[in-house]
């Protein structure tokens, strides 16, 4: 079946790839189903916990995006993780723009 | 009964959540319990207190094994479940089981359905609203140079922010408090046959009332919160709406945990401007940096959790932090436990609103069942400590800090009363 390709990389190194991503869901939502560890996404995926917290392939950061106010406040929270390519993955809508997407699970706190 | 000299050991011997003097100096108990028997089994409410971060993240990870579901229905109306439902049948409407009390994979379905009146960006659009709720409410106590925190302040505030919030009338505010009183009666509280009754013809107005503005909204929606829970939809056919029941119970809910919550956050933030005078400082400097704010907000719910402890109940026998529980065991997570624990958070009690791990409080819960109103929780706080620290100045206790009551509830550790003083900022 086509679906959009992503690619996360675990805290322990593992790589995760994922091929049949769907445009109508997040990045969180895909890694969730694939059971990528270190996304735990405890709010449900409303923009208000941190802990499906992301850092973006220096490639992709572009056409992801940057956050916006909402998710700036919530990433401030980790902010002695945050790194310029931070997200969370619960705010990136998955498209076919973003097919072959590559992201790092951020570390727990 | 406990005293300052009782060791640790006589703590864990004697001490249970129903000692006056644990009540009101808790901490001793919560650190001599984590260091020597941390799922503590306390014989006088028959429930397990489990006191580590650690152990309570284990049991917000497994939902199946630690149920919300057996131990709420357990509890609810105890002895007189078949009569209380079947007078909320014929005099209330009908018998609406709390939906969002339940375990996955029912309770993923609830949730999801409730989740988009509460994101974070949602409850952005909310801040004007807020904000001029916690200004109407400062336009009258700023002259008085004094108020009760909790009274004139906190509970008020509280309940106009849910009418708006929700879409219900202001005239309601007195029946509120009653019909607050009559829905948490019915877990985890003693009531003889006589209150039972008493508390049911409460809950039966409380639920006229709500179907009514539901029936209104399903109607005619508008921008509020019972609009978005009547019309609320995922995906598609079966189960892609609430049922009208599941609804009926989830405004219920919604009215009920969103007010005495939030109402005791907002207390302990005052007491926390009362007694914190480098706290306050810092939010008088700083107090247009969002940033600073949110993290200010975060500490206080650390220190001060509103909720210090909610029940689940085991499905199986299960080892929890060295302790085999059998099924059926009642459990509370403390969480003012787990948030003053010093190998998670370094000198607990220092209000630090630098902390690293600044959102690792559990005091929003954890798991499936995080409190699905913590964005809104956090805007209220925030946008009142911003006004209050704008407007006024010098809060000051005028009791004496050990002679503050807190009521004698289980779950939630709440003021009774907090009389202040301050003056008007120039």
């Amino acid at each position: 079946m086509s679906g959009i390709a992503v690619t996360l990389t675990q805290q322990d190194g593992t790589v995760v790839g994922i091929d049949d991503a769907q445009q109508s869901e997040s990045l969180m939502e895909a890694a969730r189903r694939a059971g990528v560890a270190g996304i735990v996404a405890e709010c449900g995926g409303v923009c208000s916990c941190a802990t499906c917290h992301v850092y973006v392939a220096e490639d992709w950061i572009g056409k992801v995006g940057e956050p916006d106010e909402v998710e700036d406040e919530m990433l401030d929270m980790v902010d002695h993780i945050r790194r310029p390519t931070s997200r969370l993955s619960c705010q990136i809508r998955l498209s076919d723009e973003l097919d072959g997407l590559e992201a790092e699970v951020a570390p727990d706190l | 009964m406990a005293s300052a000299t009782t060791t640790e050991e006589q703590l864990i011997a004697e001490g249970t959540l129903l000692d006056p003097v644990v009540h009101k100096h808790p901490r001793q108990f919560y650190a001599a319990m984590r260091k020597l028997d941390p799922v503590h089994y306390d014989k006088s409410i028959d429930m397990w207190l489990v006191s580590r971060w650690e152990d309570i993240q284990e049991i917000q990870r497994d939902p199946i094994t630690y149920s919300v579901n057996k131990g709420y229905h357990e509890q609810q109306a105890k002895g007189f479940a078949a009569e209380f439902q079947q007078i909320l049948r014929e005099k209330g409407g009908g018998y609406f089981p709390d939906a969002i009390m339940s375990d996955p994979p029912y309770h993923t379905r609830v949730r999801k359905l409730m989740e988009n009146a509460f994101t974070a960006h949602r409850v952005k659009e909310l801040e004007p609203r807020i904000e001029a709720e916690v200004n109407g409410l400062i336009d009258e106590i700023e002259d008085r140079g004094e108020m009760d925190a909790v009274k004139d302040f906190a509970q008020p505030l509280t309940i106009r922010i849910i009418c708006e919030q929700l879409g219900l009338d202001w005239d309601i505010k007195e029946k509120i408090a009653r019909w607050s009183i009559a829905v948490t009666a019915q877990i985890g509280r003693m009531q003889d046959r006589a209150e039972m009754l008493e508390h049911a013809e409460q809950i039966c107005d409380l639920q006229h009332y709500i179907i009514g503005k539901m029936r209104e909204r399903q109607a005619d929606p508008r921008e509020d919160m019972i609009s978005d829970l009547v019309h609320a939809k995922e995906g598609d056919g079966e189960g892609s709406v609430l049922t009208f029941e599941e609804a009926v119970s989830l405004v219920r809910a919604l009215l009920i945990a969103g007010n005495e919550t939030t109402a005791t956050a907002l207390s302990n933030l005052v007491y926390i401007l009362a007694t914190q005078p480098d706290v306050l400082k810092k939010l008088q400097d700083s107090v247009d940096d969002d940033k600073l704010m949110n993290r200010f907000v975060e500490e206080l719910l650390r220190i001060e959790p509103p909720v210090r402890a909610l029940s689940r109940m085991t499905t199986k026998e299960v080892e929890l932090g060295g302790t085999v529980l059998p099924e059926g065991a009642h459990l509370l997570l403390m969480y003012a436990s787990a948030n003053d624990e010093p190998e998670v958070f370094p000198e607990p009690r220092e209000f630090d609103m630098e902390r690293k791990n600044i959102i690792k409080h559990v005091s929003f819960g954890g798991g499936v069942h995080k409190c699905v109103g913590l964005a809104l929780a956090r805007m209220e706080i925030k946008v009142a400590a911003r006004q209050l620290v704008r407007r006024l100045k010098n809060f000051r206790l005028a009791i004496a800090e050990d002679d503050i009551a807190f009521l004698p509830t289980v779950a939630t550790r709440t003021m009774e009363s907090l009389p202040v003083t301050f003056e008007k900022v120039a």
